[in-house]
């Protein structure tokens, strides 16, 4: 299968700012292209830092990176964004054009795109995100739901192969994150790897495969999603809640319902029921 | 951002943490003020050592280290300059006035990384400068390395689009650096509003007269230093004018 190339590698990964301690120990991952992953934390984890790795904002102080075959080492920011690119959390730190769609340009146009394509792909991607009626609009009139998915139009309008989120989801309300994961979903169909680094358990129990748990720089887990998320020992060293459904379930079996212990889904928490209920 | 480390305030048990933050400014004043009055190698050389004896004192060299070495820039900077627009004496006096860069430097460092910002607040109060002002000040210090986060954060966003700061002519990195400036700006404002109606949520202004925690109390030794460090600069100065300082001290490092 040709789904087994690795786009992202790391080997023996430390850093540390300035000269200060690690915050990334012996990181060692590999992701495949399409994958849809997640990083998950708590605050202060190392997950930012981990993924500047990927675009060359940050190079390893020991070990190394590869990034689509080739060690990151002397490659410059721009290159490697061409191919990678990382959405950052909070949209007041990146936004400064005049209008929404010079900010879309902007990426464009210091990737030296052609002048046609570039319009074709704002028009995609104003469209994608719900921003057309505001093209010449400031960014800094939009609502905090509308930069957020400005920004991810920034990004997405130059269509790079891998697509890093740097928590989605914070501070968005139900209806932006329904449109984030929306996203999501078509970035899948379209074979794009993506890395959603995130606190919100409840927002990718759904819509990723893998999971990676960070814990003080160290990856304490890297594997398919149930064994994590369902893992309360695991959960708790991440100091992640668990998914309310997970929670929910362990609950009933402390009261003596035998029910399985790695109830990821509602479905299946129901079904289980269902079925005690039956016998 | 290192080279704003000797500037942060480090809590530390030494006996310079435990003087009056108003000894301490005298210091400030006495420093600044000696090391203006002199364009020459030898006393900004002592002033200069001088200041490095006081950080050690206080247990600081690391953190004043990482300012000097973030200074380097600048140094060469001033350096340059001097040597290129003096006619006669330029090695002379382009190291002296390095030396006095340096001085400076390491006595604010000195100062703030040994006076808590509380004290200063206090300090600033209690010569008579109103709360408004003194808050103002003190807001200002604590939110510089937030500042300096902010721009870091706002440098890799805009790296990550392909923005390649460093690159192109003169004109094109200032026209990359407004781009930088803009969110900052806006940011900024943003975030001090926040903190404005944060303040008055919380009774700030409500009275004219506020309880304080502690007292600024001046002890004996503070009390010594000042006295001293008042008598030896204005003897400095007097022995200055009068031409009575020892010739050495006037001796051209590049005759040696
Ligand atoms: N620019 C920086 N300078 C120094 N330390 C930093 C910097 N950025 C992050 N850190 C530290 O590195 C650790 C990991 O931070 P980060 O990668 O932002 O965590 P996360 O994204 O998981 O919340 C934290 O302890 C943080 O204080
Ligand atoms: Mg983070």
């Amino acid at each position: 299968m040709k789904n087994n190339e690795v786009v992202i590698e790391t080997r023996n990964l430390y850093y540390a700012y300035e000269d200060e301690k690690y915050v990334l120990k012996n990181i060692n991952l590999r992701i495949n292209k399409g994958e849809i992953i997640a990083i998950l934390g708590e605050n202060g984890a190392g997950k930012t830092t981990l993924v500047k790795h990927f675009n060359g904002l940050l190079k390893p102080t020991k070990g190394e990176v590869f990034v689509l075959g080739k060690n990151v080492k002397d490659m410059s920011v721009a290159e490697l964004s061409k191919h990678v690119g990382i959405v950052f959390q909070n949209p007041d730190h990146q936004l400064f054009s005049e209008t929404v769609e010079k900010e879309i340009e902007f990426a464009m146009v210091n990737f030296g795109f052609e002048k046609h394509y570039i319009e074709e792909r704002i028009e995609w991607a104003l469209k994608l995100m719900g921003l057309e009626k505001y093209r010449n609009r400031s960014p800094y009139t939009l609502s905090i739901g509308e930069r957020k998915r400005l920004t991810l139009a920034t990004v997405l309008s130059y269509d790079p192969d891998i697509l890093i989120l740097d928590e989605p989801t914070a501070g968005q309300d139900f209806l932006q994150k329904e449109k984030i994961a929306e996203l999501m979903n078509l970035l899948k169909h379209r074979k794009k790897t993506i890395i959603i680094v995130t606190h919100d358990i409840e927002f990718i129990v759904n819509r990723v495969e893998r999971v990676i748990l960070l814990v003080g720089g160290k990856i304490i887990y890297d594997g398919d999603k149930r064994g994590a998320l369902t893992n309360y020992k695991l959960m708790k060293e991440a100091r992640l809640l668990p998914p309310q459904v997970s929670q929910i379930s362990w609950i009933l079996y402390n009261l003596g319902v035998k029910l399985p212990k790695d109830i990821l889904y509602t479905e299946e928490l129901l079904r289980e029921l269902l079925r005690i209920y039956k016998s | 951002m290192s080279f704003l480390e000797g500037f942060k305030f480090r809590r530390k048990d030494t006996r310079i943490h435990k003087l009056d933050p108003r000894t301490k400014f005298i210091i400030v004043v006495v420093y600044t003020v000696l090391s203006l009055i002199f364009f020459n190698v030898i006393p900004l050389f002592i002033l200069f050592l001088s200041t490095i004896f006081l950080i050690y004192m206080a247990e600081s060299m690391n953190e004043w280290k990482k300012t000097i070495r973030g200074m380097f820039f600048f140094l060469t900077i001033i350096f340059i300059l001097n040597f290129i627009s003096i006619s006669q004496n330029k090695i002379d006096y382009s190291l002296a006035m390095v030396l006095r860069f340096l001085t400076l430097t390491s006595i604010f460092s000195f100062f703030f990384l040994t006076t808590t910002p509380d004290e200063l607040a206090l300090a600033i109060e209690a010569s008579g400068i109103s709360r408004d002002y003194s808050l103002m000040f003190t807001m200002s210090l604590r939110f510089v390395p937030t500042l300096a986060k902010d721009l870091q954060t706002i440098m890799d966003a805009l790296r990550s689009r392909g923005l390649e700061l460093e690159k192109g002519g003169f004109i094109q990195r200032i026209r990359n650096y407004t781009y930088v400036l803009v969110p900052l700006i806006v940011y900024e404002i943003r975030r001090s509003l926040m903190i404005a109606e944060a303040l008055e949520a919380r009774g700030y202004g409500a009275t004219d007269k506020i309880s304080t925690y502690f007292e600024l109390r001046m002890k004996r030794i503070d009390y010594i230093i000042t006295v001293i460090a008042i008598i030896i600069t204005i003897l400095v100065i007097l022995l200055k004018i009068y031409g009575m300082l020892p010739s050495w001290l006037f001796i051209k490092i590049s005759n040696i």
